[in-house]
């Protein structure tokens, strides 16, 4: 009787078991497959690609020809360069306000925090009606270019990108225990050597994954290039993309080969480093 | 005599505080060393922009007055009229038709990316062979970039050599005959499915975080007293999961009402216009301030669209207050 029980209840998740596999296998299917199809349609012809024949995947001279009529490797340089420099500085300037604020009980910290915590509520936009206004007039009376510039674009995405940046630094630093640096300072370190050499390497994975999140979040920026970078000398892969539709309008093979190597970056650097930026990213979250 | 004497002492006592404050200032000289940068770099990017936006949206700035930036014309409200209840604007009608795709946008995204994004994670904390790669699998959405998202979901929409059409009615047969996706109220899947598609991943990895942390012997104990898997998830996982939805439900409406880069890039690659049903706040006032320049009335409607947010986020602290103070 009671074996009989047993072997139903068994039976009964071994079912279960199945039938998860089954959904997850879907939702696999279903999160693949727009990759899967970018990629398959970035090597067929235009031809085939209007006719719906999916036999020919063999015509990689698409990335040549991608490469060299729409001038990718431009908007790609673009897109590195800008991308890389504003992550250094970005993380550089979040950091130590991330450490402060975690650490320090100044007059005007709490306030410092909230102002932080309240820039992520304000939708980008807003900043940018005055930034572009204020930097044409820059322009005018100084004689000063800042609109499609490097130095332009990556001053503002430094500085958009510190808040959210300190907030989840602050949490890190506030996870490490203070007697750490108090102990450093008895043996003598001052309170800037004690942050270097104690603080910064506990805390390299957090650092790492908010310096990785920095980056996705710059490659992936829209809104202010489009404003900022219209040029080609100086414009991202997504105003490059812009830029150049007018001519490739119905060359959806050319236009997919361009989404996969704009992916590429990004797929290399996730999958290099999953473990250590997921672990970071969830940290913070789960600890708020 | 008596008043002298407590006048003093009110005197003595500001300027204890005073100098208590200079004190303070002087003991965290490091602590502000530290801060500066960022505080500068926000100050110039963030704070200045936000107040002369604020100012902006009061003054009459269009293509005629843009030379003269902050000196334009004062207006006081009319710009908000405008935006809102001048029925004969066409600014007003489709900042309306953005507004209404937008709050349908943004809630039906949460809310499957949050069921999505909890099956998913279920599905995966479970031990069964392939668990690393079904895990790395579903990732990989999150690593394409939101530009070319809309750049593919628009060429898989496509009305008749798109992809999905071709699967649903040349293929499958489950449609008589292939719909239109990116014209008429099916703009709204349109840009829904996508964003899902996108934002599903991060959702189910800070789930799957948080279904880690919860130890097994919950549920042992649970399936001893005999409940079922109903029961031990309403009892046991979503209570305790609660903080870390509510975050990212915070998280994700914020993102989702300022949403811009899909539904830019999906219709033309950026260069064409979403329609009625597909336009969404972002991309309205983006394309009204940068493409016919009427910069007094953006402003003015981004401070609507803000004033919005900032009330949602109200609701939210009060809807989540408890949980967040478990999760300190």
């Amino acid at each position: 009787m009671k074996n009989n029980y047993m072997k139903n209840l068994k039976r009964k998740k071994k079912i279960q078991h199945i039938a998860a596999n089954i959904l997850l296998f879907i939702i696999v299917i279903f999160t693949i497959f727009p990759i899967v199809w970018m990629f398959i349609s970035s090597l067929m012809t235009q031809n085939n690609l209007a006719a719906g024949k999916i036999t020919d995947i063999t015509h990689w001279e698409n990335y040549i020809e991608m490469w060299n009529n729409i001038d990718f490797f431009k908007y790609f340089k673009n897109s590195l360069i800008v991308c890389s420099i504003t992550t250094i500085i970005a993380l550089i300037i979040a950091t130590f306000a991330g450490y402060s604020i975690a650490r320090f009980k100044f007059p005007g910290s709490g306030l410092f925090g909230t102002a932080v915590l309240s820039t992520q509520m304000i939708p980008g936009i807003m900043f940018l009606l005055p930034l572009y206004m204020m930097f044409i007039k820059i322009q005018r009376s100084l004689g000063i270019s800042i609109v499609n510039t490097y130095h332009g674009i990556i001053i503002t995405y430094s500085a958009f990108f510190i808040p959210f940046s300190i907030w989840i630094l602050r949490g890190f630093f506030a996870s490490i225990p203070k007697e750490l640096e108090e102990a450093a300072q008895i043996d003598g370190c001052s309170p800037f050597g004690a942050f270097m050499r104690i603080i910064l390497p506990l805390s390299s994975t957090g650092i790492i994954a908010t310096g990785i999140y920095i980056f996705l979040m710059a490659w992936d920026e829209l809104l202010f290039a489009w404003v900022l970078a219209t040029t080609p000398d100086v414009a991202t892969i997504p105003v490059g993309i812009r830029l150049y539709v007018g001519n490739y309008q119905n060359r959806y093979d050319l236009l997919m080969a361009a989404g996969v190597v704009s992916t590429i970056p990004i797929l290399i650097i996730f999958f290099t480093l999953q473990k250590k930026f997921i672990s970071g990213i969830t940290a913070g979250a789960v600890k708020g | 005599m008596k008043v002298e004497i407590s006048r003093e002492k009110v005197v003595s006592k500001k300027n204890k505080k005073t100098s208590r404050l200079i004190f303070e200032i002087r003991k965290n000289r490091f602590a502000y060393a530290l801060v500066l940068p960022a505080f500068i770099a926000m100050l110039i990017i963030h704070f200045i922009p936000m107040v002369q936006g604020i100012y902006m949206s009061f003054l009459k700035l269009n293509q005629f007055t843009l030379n003269q930036f902050l000196k334009a014309p004062f207006v006081g409200l009319q710009n908000y009229y405008t935006v809102l209840f001048d029925k004969s604007s066409t600014l007003r009608s489709g900042f309306m038709d953005a507004l209404r795709n937008t709050i349908i946008y943004a809630l039906s995204v949460n809310i499957l990316v949050l069921v999505i994004g909890m099956i998913s994670a279920l599905l995966v904390n479970r031990k069964f062979k392939f668990r690393g790669l079904a895990r790395t699998l579903l990732l990989t959405p999150w690593v394409v970039p939101s530009y070319v998202v809309g750049m593919l979901w628009g060429f898989m929409w496509q009305q008749d050599t798109g992809i999905i059409n071709r699967i649903l009615v040349d293929w499958l047969h489950i449609l008589p005959d292939k719909p239109f996706w990116l014209s008429g109220p099916n703009t709204l899947w349109a840009i829904i499915i996508p964003t899902v598609w996108r934002s599903t991943p991060f959702i189910m990895i800070m789930l799957l975080a948080g279904l880690q942390n919860i130890p097994e012997d919950y549920y042992e104990a649970a399936e001893i007293d005999g409940a079922s898997s109903v029961q031990k998830f309403r009892h046991i996982t979503l209570p305790l999961l609660r903080p870390i939805i509510a975050v990212n439900l915070l998280h994700g409406m914020i993102t989702h009402i300022y949403s811009f880069n899909i539904v830019a890039m999906m219709f033309g690659h950026g260069a064409g216009f979403p329609g009625k049903w597909g336009d969404l706040l972002m991309t309205n006032i983006n394309r009204n301030s940068f493409g016919i320049w009427q910069m007094g009335t953006g402003a003015a409607a981004t401070i609507v669209v803000m004033i919005i947010v900032l009330s949602i986020v109200g609701i939210w602290y009060r809807v989540f207050r408890e949980d967040l103070v478990v999760e300190e």
